[in-house]
């Protein structure tokens, strides 16, 4: 057993930890305040810090040389995350997280070479066709098609929650290839948004942004030499993806949480109400579950460390952290009463801290990269062994 | 970054496991928690001793084995399995308090209670609703201890008491009078609660400034034994569950197979795996000195007890009818949680120790 840090881990965080002291202009918090700053202006800034990170080795921490990585391991990406939470969110993070994986994993030497480092550079920005209207956690029942023309295929369909669509390059798809066959009729694809045939259109979520989008397809091309693993291997590319999505992102959630509850405890001692037995009892609770989150955040990450795949027990960690910042966030507005309401810009605002955001985020949270519910069936099913009705 | 237990550790929880399997199964265990007056059996206790148990995270010179924290966890945690009964926690705690008192009095009652040959417990509380133990009425005067105790868990099987007075902690042999204990049943039937009324002669170990200092390493693992307990208590509760649900059939089917008990057990899963990384780490912090340890171990007493109190009261729930009967097994463990969620740092206190070790 063993909870820490080695030392060339302590070095390489002193290292950012400097690096970032010089090359951070302002916080992400402050650009966000910034009115000058439209959605359109806020991807800029996300795509040309990208940039930054990408010429000084900080992208793809943990992948392979060969691939524009730095070599190292899940530990130093998670340290770089938990580091870097006051920097802009890059631009292609749902490329890098989520496809990177999945093109080390199990695309051809040529598709590796002709994505990754243009993924790596925020050069070619990506976003994620999974979901549908009727198929959100029942993800098999898409019915985005891939109808064969000459050697390539057709797409005809609509994707939807597609974060970063409006502002996306590229988006990889699942598209059905057989429709008698639920899993094994699934294939993978990466196709190019600007072309003829695709139309994105953006969703307003509920904070007011347009992070998401929808995606409908009629007759764009999907390129056979786009196609990630054989005909029909669709399903067993996004379980990688999916795995990743959930596994090993506790610590860079953490580093947040830490922020956050330190402003909750700052802003119940400026109103007075610390020494209440209520509001301690409240704040101790979420302490204490931070805590439990972080234990469980070193131990998934020792099990990826020592080279496992992400397994089931991702759904362990995507619950809690998720149902924790739900619990989090509302005890923040109860806590701190309207002042945690105040949007970013009003006045009166926490000065380091959106509340308003993060409670109407967290709502989100506990949806996207399978519902809690989905998870729970996955530890029942997987990890329990309890019996299909 | 590593969680696997290390090969020494791994040995330990291996051959405790099959000793527990073997001599104290609930089937072997009930009667002694519900047939006998000590509440558990003297003789495993006595056997526990040879093996070497007793004095886990000694020093081998002391005659222990030098298991070190990780290593009493895992055996506690194999313990709260089988909601093996007795005083286990509180004779390593008194050794332990023992150990740290440097005198060749303390050293010969170490030797003794090590080898299971005497029953040595602390009798520390002096009221039921202050568990914490903030002030001791207790006095020390003219080699006499005058004083009341409670509850002192498993009290009336002590051969010798480390009782704590305002002048510092006394050593009680027990005398032919002087020493009056009183049963009080509780909650929890496998429990033996004891008040205990003192008039009698013994000897002072420590001032009350080491006293204090001493008491307060015990109770670090006092509070992280009992967490290991609790974490090994939810682990034989919700395998009662799953073996229950996957057999027990309504409407036709298998009970387990419907969603509405999957996710609820997916949820006591969350809560003991959620728990053992908290142990485990708070367990290797202590074993190391490092400062975070009043953090973790407050932490993963508060969030155990919370976990096994939904844990052990699902079972029962899921369990129907049958979970509320004395025949079957649930509330074993449903009795057991509740008190360690009150001792050895009850959460309340947990939850406010937690806070203060973060300056808050």
């Amino acid at each position: 057993m063993d909870f820490q840090f080695s030392e060339e881990q302590q070095r390489f965080r002193m290292e950012l930890r400097a690096w970032l002291k010089e090359n951070l202009e302002r916080p992400w918090i402050e650009e966000l305040r910034d009115p000058k700053n439209d959605e359109k202006k806020l991807f800029d800034i996300r795509r040309s810090w990208q940039a930054k990170l990408h010429e000084s080795g900080y992208l793809g921490i943990h992948w392979p040389k060969e691939w524009g990585g730095r070599g190292l391991t899940v530990v130093e990406n998670a340290i770089f995350a938990a580091e870097a939470i006051h920097a802009p969110p890059i631009a292609s993070r749902v490329g890098i997280n989520l496809l990177g994986p999945a093109l080390i994993h199990h695309a051809t030497e040529e598709q590796r070479k002709r994505f990754i480092p243009k993924m790596l550079s925020g050069e070619e920005v990506w976003c994620q066709g999974f979901s549908e209207p009727d198929a959100g956690s029942d993800l098999a029942a898409l019915r985005t098609r891939a109808e064969p023309d000459g050697d390539d295929f057709r797409l005809e369909g609509q994707k939807v929650w597609t974060t970063f669509a409006p502002w996306s390059d590229w988006i990889f798809v699942l598209a059905r290839t057989d429709p008698d066959d639920r899993y094994g009729g699934i294939t993978f694809f990466l196709v190019s948004l600007h072309q003829e045939g695709i139309e994105v259109r953006p969703i307003r979520q509920i904070t007011g942004e347009s992070e998401f989008g929808e995606v409908f397809f009629s007759g764009a091309l999907a390129k056979r030499e786009h196609m990630v693993g054989a005909l029909g291997e669709g399903w067993k590319i996004a379980m990688t993806v999916l795995a990743y999505e959930r596994g090993s992102m506790s610590l860079a959630h953490l580093a947040r949480f830490d922020h956050y509850l330190k402003d909750l405890v700052e802003g119940v001692r400026e109103n007075g109400s610390l020494q209440r037995a209520d509001v301690r009892e409240k704040i101790a609770r979420l302490l204490v579950e931070k805590e439990v989150l972080r234990a469980n955040g070193y131990r998934t990450l020792a099990s990826l460390a020592s080279g496992q795949a992400p397994g089931p027990e991702a759904s362990l960690e995507k619950i809690f952290w998720s149902e924790y910042s739900r619990r989090l966030a509302d005890g923040a507005l109860d806590l701190l009463g309207l002042q945690a309401h105040l949007l970013v810009h009003s006045p009166h605002a926490r000065p380091h801290m959106d509340w308003a955001q993060e409670a109407l985020y967290s709502r989100a949270v506990t949806i996207y990269a399978g519902s809690s519910e989905i998870q729970r069936n996955i530890i029942s099913k997987r990890i329990l062994k309890l019996p299909s009705s | 970054m590593q969680f696997e237990l290390n090969e020494n550790n791994a040995l330990l929880k291996t051959s405790i496991r099959e000793f527990l399997e073997k001599e104290t199964p609930l089937a072997k265990s009930r009667p002694m928690m519900e047939e006998t007056q000590e509440g558990f059996s003297k003789e495993l206790y006595a056997e526990l001793g040879n093996l070497g148990y007793l004095g886990l995270t000694l020093s081998e010179s002391e005659g222990g084995a030098a298991a070190g924290v990780i290593g009493l966890a895992v055996v506690l945690e194999e313990m709260g399995r089988v909601a093996f009964p007795g005083p286990f926690l509180d004779l390593v705690l008194a050794g332990e308090t023992l150990s740290r008192v440097k005198s060749q009095q303390a050293s010969q009652f170490l030797q003794e209670t090590v080898s299971g040959q005497k029953s040595v417990l602390l009798a520390r509380s002096e009221a039921l609703d202050d568990l914490e133990r903030s002030v001791i009425q207790t006095r020390f005067d003219q080699d006499t201890i005058r004083g009341t105790k409670l509850p002192v868990p498993y009290g009336a099987s002590a051969d010798v008491l480390l009782v704590t007075t305002a002048e510092g902690v006394a050593l009680v042999p027990r005398p032919e009078e002087g020493w009056k204990a009183t049963s009080l049943p509780a909650l929890d039937h496998a429990q033996r609660f004891v008040e205990i009324s003192l008039d009698s002669p013994g000897r002072l170990l420590t001032d009350k400034q080491s006293a204090d200092t001493i008491l307060k390493e015990v109770d670090q693992l006092g509070a992280l034994g009992a967490s290991a307990l609790m974490l090994g208590l939810m682990e034989g509760s919700l395998e009662l569950t799953l073996d229950y649900i996957k057999e027990r059939k309504a409407f036709g089917r298998t009970i387990g197979s419907f969603q509405v008990l999957q996710h609820r057990a997916a949820d006591m899963w969350i809560r003991v795996e959620s728990s053992r990384s908290a142990v485990y780490r708070a367990a290797w912090a202590l074993e190391n000195s490092l400062e975070e340890a009043s953090l973790l171990v407050a932490s993963a007493k508060a969030y155990c007890g919370d976990s096994a109190r939904f844990v052990c009261g699902e079972t029962i729930q899921l369990f129907g009818g049958v979970g509320y009967t004395w025949e079957y097994d649930p509330h074993i463990y449903y009795k057991r949680v509740k008190t360690l969620e009150q001792l050895y740092g009850s959460t309340r206190n947990q939850l406010e120790a937690a806070l203060q070790s973060q300056g808050i």
